[in-house]
């Protein structure tokens, strides 16, 4: 893959990107003049070179819950159709997956790629770029601006089939800044690998983490009542900056405050213009936090880690609020005490809407291996999820809470495609992806090493090469 | 090959029971060929194997029917360390290592197991019989202390075999303990078995002893002079590996390397020296300096080789002492997706106890005479979407209902469990 290709010829590319773009924004967006208006960025991220494919005769897992053994017909770095024996017309090349199993391309919505950098060293235990530690609210981070695009984690999960991938702050602020979403391409700038115009996203965290990281500074709420009295304390305030603003708007001159960025980016996600993840265990703590952020009519669209998310399954689902969960961690601290590997399947049971994430690197290159553990654990207590419905927990479902569902996350006419070829059952542990296509590109082939971009970190590093 | 003849000497009386069970119409894998008995059947009475294969169930024994499913030795974590923890991130609940205080080898793990700790609870429901308790790293000594052997039978007195091993750290923690090398960690190490040695001479002598090791330390190290019992070494570099093998040769002691990312790169000599690798098989980035040439085909490498390997599955630290049967398994299968043949990889997850630390007279083998640790999965038990339907240790079926599963039951929604 010759990186020149897309560092260059920015413009070459955006007739289709736009062509596909169906931003998911649920207000319009306030006049470009306040501070807090969002304008997503289209980025500098170039497909790789593709040509048209026509994939046969795979058993496939569309993410919408469908599954069906035919054709996927590629064209133009989207889905063209979808069925059985369709026609080629246009004689593209085709590629036999018969007895082999097509999914969306995975996609993981919690990661610290490029900023839990590896290998880690003494030093970034000292320093870290997984959040600004400097304050319980630091909003007005922006953590795209620390993400190292030679992060080896990217590439071993795009050969895990993921191809996108969210970078959240981490856990110990409040108010931890925003996200960005990233395809796991080889890139040089983060700019290269940004999901062109994807909504940034507001971290969030309740509990253990903050309180600790205020503990750490010495100062800032370190209960739980602490935060929940900070958090109003700062929405009010929020609340209060907007209504100035926009009285400025209104031709009331002098009312216009000082700019505040950490206040602009919380008043985005008031308006529901960046998804809320809030990062939290315990059942009452979600309960709560979904409560008092209601008060100032905010939203939570996920709700990460979540280790009691079944607990409040149907309240959870009534909210729309999504459960990113893992199917098996338990017991490591207090806060994750009572779960259970049954969490998403319950939270899918009672029409909520499970997702997997990976938060770790080394299972950045297992979500489908996570989510086939949680769904068996569903099946063992008597629930029917059946191969086409788990996908969903790691394509659609998190491709709907970034905001992203209408390009991503399914296998449908007009959609990315973003695709995986898997030699088997993608939830067994023996399957392997074969093929990884992002935007019809081939990002990844299995049976192609040599066509592989190594990250910089690992060029030319001796204990990479064979032993002679 | 001494342990598994020793395995059949039966010396370890079984506790008595009268029950007689049958498991029938299954594929049971027996770690004694490498391929399975198909629609075979399983006899077991008073805590030991009676019969595996043709045989029918004899008269009055309860019949488990397999249904498709398969049976297998019950597993063996090589390294975890349930039973220690019950809360990571609550240091009163930890007592996996010694953070300060006068002791580093003769910190004896076995006097902090607790049987009754959740993680011993599931592990056991996972099918897990066989353990080796590791210490965590010491603040203060390489030497971190003993580990432990224990076999998941119901009740309090789970530890088989105290002080079974002696446990160094060397890389990058050891580095750090040692005063800020890697090469400080095998000056030391070398020295306390210098100094152990010394000290066995001395030891009935009067007056000061002028050495690095206090007398409970030097106690700790005799035993892996006298080769009773092995040095497990935290070694992920191939240089640190290396230096293993050096000091496995000097000292004419035995050697197990614990993680060996790098090991693949020292195969050859590690099957020469006939040294085990207790290994992750989910290891494939650089995680740190000391694994940039971590791969996911390092199981089969080091198979291939003739290496002896066991797994021990770390999931960045949650895995070594939470879900260790699920995660043994999936680590198996992940091995075996990158190469190593499936009779292998079941090995290194149900003989770590005799393989890697010679404990010669628990289960790991199903045929006549062998102690009766078994589970029957209502899958391919390297798919970790399987799980146990029946675990047997030493025998005796074991409860799978845990703390988890009451609260699942509790939680579940109304139309699953009325």
């Amino acid at each position: 893959m010759k990186y020149g290709s897309w560092i260059t010829g920015a413009g070459a590319a955006l007739g289709i990107m736009l062509a596909s773009v169906q931003p998911a924004f649920p207000k319009p967006l306030p006049p470009a003049s306040v501070p807090y208006a969002v304008k997503p960025v289209r980025g500098a991220y170039q497909p790789m070179p593709r040509k048209d494919v026509l994939i046969r005769g795979a058993t496939i897992l569309d993410g919408a819950g469908g599954r069906l053994v035919g054709d996927i017909l590629v064209r133009n770095g989207h889905i063209a159709a979808l069925g059985q024996n369709l026609d080629n017309a246009n004689g593209v090349a085709e590629i036999d997956a018969r007895g082999r199993w097509v999914t969306p391309g995975l996609i993981d919505i919690h990661t610290h790629y490029g900023t839990y950098l590896l290998p880690q060293t003494a030093a970034e235990a000292d320093v870290s770029d997984v959040i600004e530690e400097g304050d319980l609210n630091v909003a007005d981070t922006w953590i795209e601006h620390a993400v190292r695009p030679q992060d080896p984690t990217f590439s071993r999960a795009l050969a895990g089939g993921v191809t996108a991938l969210q970078v959240l702050p981490g856990s110990s602020a409040l108010f931890g800044g925003r996200s960005v979403v990233l395809k796991p391409v080889p890139a040089v700038t983060v700019e290269q690998m940004r999901f062109p115009h994807a909504p940034q996203g507001l971290k969030m965290a309740c509990g253990t983490n903050p309180a600790n990281g205020s503990a750490r500074r010495g100062r800032g709420a370190n209960s739980r009542q602490g935060q929940i009295a900070f958090i109003r304390r700062t929405l009010y305030e929020a609340q209060h900056y907007m209504a100035q603003w926009e009285g400025d708007m209104r031709g009331r001159k002098g009312h216009a405050p000082r700019r505040d960025q950490r206040i602009d980016t919380i008043v985005a996600a008031m308006r529901g213009d960046l998804p809320v993840h809030l990062h939290c265990y315990r059942a009452d703590d979600i309960a709560t936090w979904i409560s008092v952020l209601g008060e100032f009519k905010m939203s939570v669209d996920v709700v990460h880690h979540a280790t009691e998310a079944y607990k409040i399954a149907p309240l959870l689902a009534k909210k729309n609020v999504c459960a990113a969960v893992w199917p098996d961690w338990w017991g490591f601290k207090r806060e994750a005490e009572d779960s259970i590997p049954e969490n998403a399947a319950f939270v899918d049971a009672a029409g909520g809407c499970a997702i997997m994430h990976s938060d770790i690197p080394v299972l950045g290159s297992l979500l489908h291996i996570e989510a086939a553990k949680a769904a068996a654990a569903g099946r063992r207590a008597g629930l029917d999820i059946p191969p086409e419905r788990a996908i969903r927990w790691i394509t659609s479902n998190p491709a709907r809470a970034m905001g992203l569902g209408g390009e991503i996350g399914t296998i449908a006419p007009g959609m990315n495609a973003d695709l995986v070829i898997w030699s088997a059952d993608p939830f067994s542990i023996y399957a392997h992806a074969d093929q990884v296509f992002i935007d019809g590109a081939v990002a990844y082939d299995r049976m192609a090493p040599d066509k592989r971009r190594v990250p910089d970190f690992e060029l030319g590093r001796p204990q990479r090469e064979d032993m002679p | 090959m001494k342990y598994i003849l020793a395995v059949f000497a039966l010396f370890m009386a079984a506790p008595a029971m009268a029950e007689t069970v049958a498991i029938t119409g299954a594929r049971i894998w027996t770690n004694s060929s490498e391929a399975p008995l198909e629609n075979a059947t399983i006899v077991i009475a008073n805590g030991r194997v009676v019969s595996v294969g043709d045989a029918p169930a004899p008269a009055g024994a309860r019949i488990i029917p397999a249904n498709g499913g398969v049976v297998t030795p019950a597993l063996s974590a090589a390294a975890t360390r349930i039973g220690l923890v019950e809360m990571l991130s609550a240091k009163d609940t930890d007592d996996r290592a010694v953070a300060s205080g006068p002791l580093g080898a003769a910190f004896d793990v076995s006097r902090a197991v607790d049987a009754n700790s959740l993680t011993v609870q599931e592990a056991r429901a996972q099918g897990v019989a066989r353990a080796m308790l590791l210490p965590g790293e010491a603040a203060h000594s390489i030497l971190s202390g003993q580990g432990a052997l224990v076999r998941l039978v119901s009740g309090p007195d789970i530890v088989s075999k105290p002080r079974a091993t002696l446990f160094a750290v060397a890389g990058r923690g050891g580095a750090e303990v040692a005063g800020g090398s890697r090469g400080a960690v095998w000056t030391l190490l070398r020295n306390a078995m210098d100094e152990a040695r010394t000290y066995r001479t001395r030891k009935r002598a009067t007056g000061p002893r002028d050495q690095l090791l206090n007398h409970m330390d030097a106690e700790a190290v005799l035993p892996v002079l006298d080769r009773r019992i092995p040095l497990a070494v935290s070694a992920q570099r191939e240089a640190d590996i290396r230096q293993a093998i050096a000091l496995a040769q000097d000292y004419n002691v035995r050697v197990v390397i614990i993680g060996g990312a790098e090991a693949w790169r020292a195969a050859p000599e590690l099957a020469v020296a006939g040294i085990p690798v207790v290994l992750d098989p989910l290891d494939e980035l650089p995680v740190n300096f000391d694994m940039i040439g971590a791969r996911r085909d390092n199981a089969a490498l080091l198979a291939r080789a003739g290496v002896p390997i066991a797994f021990s599955v770390s999931g960045q630290g949650i895995y070594l002492s939470y879900n260790v049967g699920p995660a043994l398994r999936e680590g198996a299968g992940i091995a075996v997706a990158n190469g190593l043949p499936y009779a292998q990889a079941l090995r290194a997850i149900t003989l770590g106890h005799l393989r890697v630390w010679g404990e010669n007279t628990g289960g790991g083998r199903l045929a006549a005479g062998e102690v009766a640790d078994l589970v029957l999965w209502d899958g391919d038990p390297l798919e970790p979407a399987s799980a146990p339907q029946a675990v047997f240790i030493e025998g005796r079926e074991v409860s799978r209902t845990t703390r988890q599963i009451l609260l699942r039951d509790r939680y579940a929604p109304q139309k699953v469990l009325p």
